[in-house]
Parts: C-alpha cells; structure tokens; sequence
C-alpha cells in the first residue's frame, strides 16, 4: 500500500504543447482539465503540467499521467476521459 | 569597441506613382556597412530607373573597394540621359561605418545629413570636392553607440508644397522635429516612420513628391543564435549544442525535440509553461542558460507573419505596431528586430517522426522553407543574417 502522506500523494497531469499536439487542441484540452481540477477541488492531489513532444504524436494528443499514457484523448472526449480515467486514479 | 550600424528605410510615393523615385541600397561586410540613398530626377519609372542605379552602382563598387572618384565618374557616363530635361541626374548621400564607429559620409544634392550624437542634433564639418564635375560634400565622423544619422530625399524637405505649406515644411523645421520628437530610445524603423507620417499628413495624404527617410543607429553589437530543429545525424547534436552555448549573445531554442536536445546535453531542466499568452501560439517555456525556448515550426510561422506585417504595414498603421506581447512568436520577433543586431540560425535537418502522419499539416520542406524566408526578410531589413545546415 502506497503511503497517503505529503507530496506522495501528488500526481502530475502532463499535456504536451507540441507542434502535433497544439493542432489537436493541447489548449482546450489544458483549459477542461484546469477547470475540472478547479471544480472538483483536486488542486492538492494533481498538478496540470504542459511538456514539448513526448514521442508519441501517432496516439492522438499526448497526455501522461506520473509518466503512464493516457491515450485517446481529444478536444470531444477531454472531459469524460478526465472523470472516467484520471480522477479515479488521484 | 564592436558596433553595429542598424540601418532602417521607408518611403512614402508620389500620390498616383506605383514606383518609388528614391531607393536606398545598402550592404554589409563583416567590416563596415554602407548604405546609399538615392534620388532620381523626375517620378516614377524614369527616377526609379536613376535612382536604382545610382544606389546599385556606389553600392557595389565602394564595397569592392573603389575609390569614391571611380564610382561617381562611373554614373556620370553610365545614367540614361533624360530626354524632357536633357540630363542624366540622381542625387545621393553615401553612409560608409566601419564596425569601430568611424564612418565617412558622402553626400551630393541630397538635404544635409542630420547628425544625432547622444540624442542631440550636433553639427559637423564637411567639405567640398569636385568630381566629374559635380560638388560633392565629404564628411569624417566617429560615432558611438547609440548616435543617429538620419538623410531623407528632398519630398520631406518640401512637404505640404500646394497644400497646406506654402514652401513646404523645410529644413530647419525637420531638424526641429527631429529635436523634438526623436528620443534614443527609438529603432531606426520607429524614426523613419515618425518622420514620414508628419511628412504624409503634411501632403494631406496625397504626397507631391517622392519621400525617403533612411536611419543608421549606432548599437553595441549584439547577436542571438537560434538554434531550430534536431541534426540529421545524432552524432552531431553535440557539436550543434556547443556553438549554441559557445556562441557570443542571446540564445534561442526553437522546436520541442530540439529544446530536449539541448536539456539533456547541458544537463538543464527544461520546464514547460501552461500558460498561453495567445492560444494560437504554443506556450515557450525556459531553460537555465537560454534566453527563449519555444515550440518550433508553428512559432516559427507566426513570427515570420507577425515581420512581414510589421515591415509590409500601410502608413495609417505604423504607429500601432509594437511587439510587446509575451507569446513566443512576438518575444522570437522582438528578440530578431531589435534586441540583436546579428542573427546566427543553427538548422537541424532531421526529419520529425512526429510530423509524419496525415494530420500533421505540417511537411519538412515547408519548415525549411519557413526558415529560409525568415532569413532572407530580416537581412532585408539591415540584419545581419548567417544560416548553417546540419
């Protein structure tokens, strides 16, 4: 069992902003997380990151979480991929 | 000291004339820059045709070392005579700085140079040679950083002439104008303009002459190195880092690949930003040791726009224009126009994997394309430009 203590607890949420993935909608992709980790008061247990390209531009727009891919996410789908796939993991 | 002379022009045309009757021509060397400002008797094709070869010709010749003396008796016999008029005739005022400050001005029938030493309008000798039977006004100065030469063709000088000045706006009022409104503050693009909007209001718009204003503003030398886009052969990412690092000046890093390039091989956190100045433009995002890292071949593009408008504007815009905005193409585009005087590309001709794939809009080609036509634009507009392939 992971210990809930501190900065343990902290994932980091990382969009890339790259050339491939600023034309996939990195802002209104990074715009619905902000807003949902503001309403869902998750401001203590994610950080929002931006990051240049991840190397993986074929999957869609490249999104991580602490380092795992979260694949298939696009401007459509950022707010259910973020309910359905991210907050159970936080 | 190493100083630079930024040179900038703008030209207002006769009311009605597709061409310019005044040109300016100017070239650089790694010693000294020249610029000539031409005007050729009569508008539109006929002064153009004067004045394009009369600024070619000094041009060419005095930067492959002929002497003064040569180049004038070369345009002597080589302009076409008018035909209405019975004479071959283009005024001129020659601006040659050496990179140490020392400069030597040249100037025939032209309105008298106007010297700005630590803003000041300061007087200078000058004095009288004869060639090819044409009296010619030779000038030595020593300039420092920070001092201005400001020439413009006689259209300023006879601003408002039918319209709203009986003799026009005249000399002594320029130098006035200049006195009061010209701070060391401004680019040399920024004082064309200035002048040559009074000078267009003046004309109520409808210019009754062909006006030019050219400005050479004396800065400390300073030039920025951008290095875009990954090496093709890995193998030489390091040599591409290390005269990114080693190079004198500001640093810049374009594209996402190359910026990590460059983070692992310093060893220096590269920390994204989210926050988007404008959201058309990618956030940039910093590195210890860079002055701006941003994403590539979009903010790029938008900074190539973002010159062009700034150097193609219509008269009615020029005062509207400043690059304050802190998104990463406006920052690359102020860092290129006026925070250097020497822009040095390192282009890594490696093909993005990422960019291959049907949505990606964006081609190799395209982005080298880009690069090149940033370059060719900015050298236009008196920088010194270097490209180096890798």
């Amino acid at each position: 069992m992971r210990e809930r203590m501190g900065d343990q607890t902290m994932k980091d949420l990382t969009v890339c902003v790259g050339s491939s993935c600023h034309l996939k909608g990195s802002y209104p992709v990074l715009k619905t997380f902000e807003r949902l980790i503001k309403e869902e008061h998750l401001g203590d247990k994610v950080t929002l990151k931006a990051s240049f390209c991840q190397g993986r531009c074929m999957q869609g727009l490249s999104i991580t979480l602490d380092g795992e891919p979260v694949e298939g996410v696009t401007i459509v789908n950022a707010e259910d991929v973020f309910r359905s796939r991210i907050m159970p993991q936080l | 000291m190493d100083l630079f002379a930024d040179i900038a022009y703008e030209s207002l045309h006769k009311y009605g004339e597709e061409l310019c009757g005044d040109k300016v021509e100017f070239t650089r060397t790694d010693d000294f820059a020249l610029a000539v400002l031409a005007d050729g008797l009569g508008s539109g094709v006929k002064a153009n045709i004067l004045s394009t070869l009369t600024s070619k010709i000094i041009a060419t010749m005095l930067s492959s070392g002929a002497t003064l003396d040569e180049a004038v008796d070369t345009i002597a016999s080589t302009l076409p005579v008018c035909s209405e008029r019975g004479v071959a005739y283009s005024t001129f005022t020659i601006i040659h700085v050496d990179n140490d400050g020392k400069t030597y001005l040249a100037e025939f029938d032209n309105p008298e140079l106007v010297y700005l030493k630590d803003g000041v309008v300061t007087p200078f000798d000058r004095r009288e040679e004869t060639m090819s039977g044409k009296q010619i006004f030779i000038s030595e100065l020593q300039l420092s950083e920070g001092d201005m030469l400001i020439t413009f063709s006689d259209g300023v000088v006879h601003a408002g002439v039918g319209s709203l000045m009986d003799l026009g706006w005249q000399y002594d009022n320029i130098v006035k104008f200049i006195r009061e409104n010209i701070t060391g503050q401004m680019s040399p693009l920024e004082v064309a303009r200035k002048i040559l909007l009074a000078v267009n209001t003046l004309y109520m718009q409808k210019c009754g002459d062909d006006s030019t204003v050219c400005v050479v503003k004396m800065k400390q030398n300073t030039p920025v190195t951008i290095m875009v886009g990954p090496p093709v052969d890995p193998a030489s990412d390091e040599i591409v880092v290390k005269k990114l690092m080693e190079n004198p000046g500001k640093k810049v890093v374009c594209g996402g690949t190359t910026s990590q390039i460059v983070s692992k091989l310093t060893g220096k956190e590269l920390k994204v930003s989210i926050d988007y100045e404008n959201p058309a433009v990618p956030p940039t995002a910093t590195m210890e040791g860079i002055d701006l890292v941003t994403e590539g071949v979009l903010t790029l593009g938008k900074a190539l726009e973002i010159i062009k408008t700034l150097k193609d504007a219509p008269e009615e815009k020029w005062d509207t224009f400043t690059l304050n905005k802190k998104d990463g193409a406006t920052r690359l585009a102020k860092m290129i126009l006026e925070e250097s005087t020497q822009v040095h590309f390192l282009v890594g001709r490696a093909l993005n994997p990422a960019h291959q794939n049907p949505e990606m809009p964006i081609s190799l080609g395209l982005k080298l394309n880009l690069i090149k036509e940033l370059a060719a634009l900015v050298s236009s507009m008196g920088k010194k430009v270097k490209l180096d392939y890798f």
